[in-house]
């Protein structure tokens, strides 16, 4: 035990030391906090840039429909409505006004023009020409400005204050999305839909990470031929264990980081969103998940990762360079890859036949099982059923790459073929 | 306690159809500085494997210290210097030293004495400069070797391997590891290595073992070895080159046997009724300037030659341990 401890703690140490640990670890949330707020961050600032207000509205319903709009466009009542030109003309005027606009526009002295007319007010149509026209965005805006300011006419012709229409025509909607199960509500679907997929990105990135530290592990004690010094003083079960142990108690240490960060970014979001003049993100209420749930998603976390693991001790004891080592992980992280091109149709539709199978076979299952869990409920005797299974692969792969370890450990030179490999595994 | 530090017991390990080992047995007294010797690719390192239970022998038994090798615990009593020698790059010295160490369970504060002790004694440690801090990838190879060496001798083993300990040294860490193995068995450790350099063995060992193509040749002290193979043997040295005449009386086979030529030195094997006064007036009588004539025992190179022959060292060259 003294001995597995002695190589768990180097495994742990010597990676948590290195800076690429380090930078990865702090720099990770900063990184994935900066892809999250990044998109919502440009969209809300790029809203803010867009200039509709330089257009010149030529008004000639005779309503003051225009000012209306021109306040709109300007930013409400506290913005600066002199930036958007209002032009009133009588209606056999239009024609004049209208290419004197085409002209301005043409020689870049306004954005584009608005044609309000006595259509606009019995039909709801205006006309907009401008070098802006193919921006959706942009004609939204003042369709929206438009749209508003004809509401408020008519409201206020109906006889009601204009101040409390101007309150009571702001309206925004913020929708919720609930999750019903046999047990009743829980929480928002949003909520567990991101609930499953973070864990099951967890557990990916895990053994995309750590998988392959382990294999590169196993090749440096190859390659400085210091692994002949470790297994004469220590069995190589004992230092397979402990590296795979040792690797994963780092990827735990990582994620640990990780996910106390993302909770800390949660509970602090409103400030950070609000500063940079966003509206506050909606609260994703968590998934209730009982505690047996979390018992079976540790133990698909910490089986899957140890099949994985196991399988890529392997791939580095059966090979004597980095190229070779490329090419032997192949299968593995086909496996892997397997996994993961699945994650989204079972996302989006987690009752399916499909996501069903690709949940109960043992190499996707870790991966999969997760995301279905919290997105719908699984039968006890499922979940028991596809936990045995990823639990006797794992016990499988690492009986066989312990064996495979052992003789590989002390070969060098040309990459076993599948029967040779057959003959180590009998052999050990 | 059994005055027996290794006892091999018919091991015989197979690789794809090649015998490595056939059928060996040994034994290699407590205290002895034990040789094993043979050419490359004889099974040296396969039989130092099967002895520290690295891979494990098809027949046999192997004993260490009056216990079978599996035995738990047991590997900690030996140290272990193989080959192909290698360290963890990345590695801080003093803690790679602290992690083997551990693996041999040595506590963590015992280790760190005996780590300082060594770094100063090996000269790696001295008020201006601690390597011991540095990593292992920014040290020179001679250090590199100096710290392999140290982390085989840390836990203080009552029985040291050394597989082909002097290939590659330099002449300042070859000259330390003689000392260290002259140490060692002056405080009673049992000192066993594999060699293919006579002369070394010759120098250090107490006891050899020769194999060849995984069979043992001979075995036991070098002294009882010399003496079993005491043929009369004649070590000559001349101030030039042999004239003519000279070498026809070597070439003779009525009264020399057998000859290393070293153009100016040879070792001289002399026929069963060869006598050494006849060999030495006809020299003479030759006009040969004799700087040394001495009756002499063979070496254990002439052994090993004598016994293994020089087709085989020629066809070893290849092989692997």
């Amino acid at each position: 035990m003294a001995k597995l401890w002695a190589v768990t703690k180097r495994e742990f140490l010597e990676r948590v030391r290195t800076k690429w640990f380090i930078i990865v670890t702090i720099f990770g949330p900063v990184f994935f906090a900066v892809i999250m707020v990044l998109p919502a961050y440009l969209s809300v600032r790029g809203m803010k840039d867009v200039k509709v207000s330089d257009i010149r509205i030529i008004d000639a319903t005779g309503t003051g429909l225009g000012d209306r709009v021109a306040t709109r466009l300007g930013g409400g009542p506290m913005g600066d409505a002199n930036v958007t030109q209002v032009v009133v003309v009588a209606p056999d005027k239009m024609a004049a006004a209208e290419s004197l606009a085409t002209h301005d526009v043409m020689n870049k002295l306004r954005r584009g023009y608005l044609v309000l007319d006595s259509l606009t007010i019995q039909q709801q149509k205006a006309s907009y020409a401008g070098r802006n026209a193919s921006s959706l965005n942009e004609i939204q805006i003042i369709e929206q400005a438009l749209r508003s300011a004809i509401l408020c006419q008519r409201l206020e012709r109906e006889g009601l204050d204009p101040k409390r229409v101007e309150k009571l025509t702001q309206v925004r909607v913020n929708m919720s999305a609930e999750r019903i199960t046999d047990k009743g509500r829980g929480g928002s679907g949003i909520g567990s839909a991101i609930f499953g997929f973070v864990i099951a990105f967890l557990l990916y990135m895990m053994i995309v990470l750590y998988g392959q530290n382990i294999l590169r592990g196993v090749l440096e004690e190859k390659t400085t031929r210091v692994a002949e010094v470790i297994v004469s003083s220590v069995s190589t079960d004992v230092l397979l264990a402990g590296k795979v142990i040792g690797v994963g108690a780092v990827g735990l240490l990582q994620q640990a980081v990780w996910l106390l960060s993302a909770t800390a970014f949660y509970h602090f979001r409103e400030p950070i969103f609000v500063k940079m003049g966003m509206p506050a993100a909606p609260a994703i209420s968590l998934p209730q998940v009982p505690p047996m749930l979390i018992a079976a998603l540790v133990l698909f976390f910490i089986l899957g990762y140890g099949l994985y693991a196991a399988l890529f001790a392997a791939v580095g004891a059966m090979v004597s360079s980095q190229e070779d080592a490329n090419q032997a992980a192949q299968p593995v992280v086909m496996l892997l890859v397997f996994s993961i091109i699945f994650a989204q149709p079972v996302m989006l539709n987690p009752t399916s036949r499909l996501a069903e199978i690709v949940s109960w076979i043992p190499f996707s299952a870790p991966v999969i099982m997760p995301m279905r869990m919290s997105a719908i409920q699984i039968p006890w005797y499922e979940l028991a059923a596809t936990l045995t299974g990823v639990a006797v692969t794992c016990a499988l792969c690492v009986w066989l790459s312990a064996r495979i370890y052992r003789v590989g450990l002390l070969m060098y030179g040309k990459r076993p073929s599948m029967r040779e490999l057959a003959r180590w595994i009998r052999q050990a | 306690m059994t005055d027996i530090a290794l006892e091999l017991r018919g091991i015989t390990k197979q690789f794809a159809g090649h015998v490595a080992v056939r059928d060996l047995s040994l034994d290699v007294p407590r205290g002895a500085v034990y040789g094993l010797l043979g050419p490359n690719g004889a099974g040296k390192t396969t039989t130092i494997r099967m002895i520290l239970n690295v891979i494990a022998p098809d027949s046999g038994t192997v004993n260490v210290l009056g216990a079978p090798n599996t035995s738990p615990g047991l590997l900690d009593r030996l140290g272990y210097l193989p080959e192909e020698r290698g360290l963890y790059k990345k590695m801080q010295v003093r803690r790679l030293l602290r992690f083997l160490a551990e693996l041999k369970g040595v506590d963590g504060k015992t280790a760190d004495r005996r780590i300082t002790e060594w770094l100063e004694r090996l000269s790696l440690r001295s008020p201006e400069k601690d390597w011991g801090l540095s990593k292992v990838d920014e040290l020179s190879r001679g250090m590199q070797q100096k710290v392999q060496f140290i982390g085989t001798l840390l836990h203080d083993p009552d029985v040291v391997i050394l597989d082909e300990p002097f290939s590659g040294l330099d002449p300042i860490n070859a000259q330390a590891l003689k000392d260290t193995v002259v140490e060692l068995k002056h405080r009673n450790k049992t000192v066993v290595f594999s060699t293919h350099l006579m002369d070394n063995a010759e120098r250090l060992c107490d006891s050899v073992c020769i194999i060849a193509r995984g069979d043992k040749v001979l075995d036991g002290t070098v002294a009882g070895v010399k003496s079993e193979h005491h043929k009369r043997n004649v070590a000559l040295a001349l101030a030039g080159a042999p004239s003519d005449g000279v070498s026809a009386i070597l070439a003779d086979h009525a009264l020399v046997s057998r000859m290393d030529d070293n153009n100016r030195y040879f070792e001289i094997e002399l026929t069963a009724g060869g006598d050494a006064q006849l060999l030495l007036q006809r020299l003479i009588g030759a006009g040969a300037q004799v700087q040394r004539f001495e009756l002499i025992q063979p070496s254990l190179h002439q052994i090993f030659l004598d016994r293994v022959g020089a087709g085989s060292v020629e066809e070893g060259m290849t092989g692997h341990g």
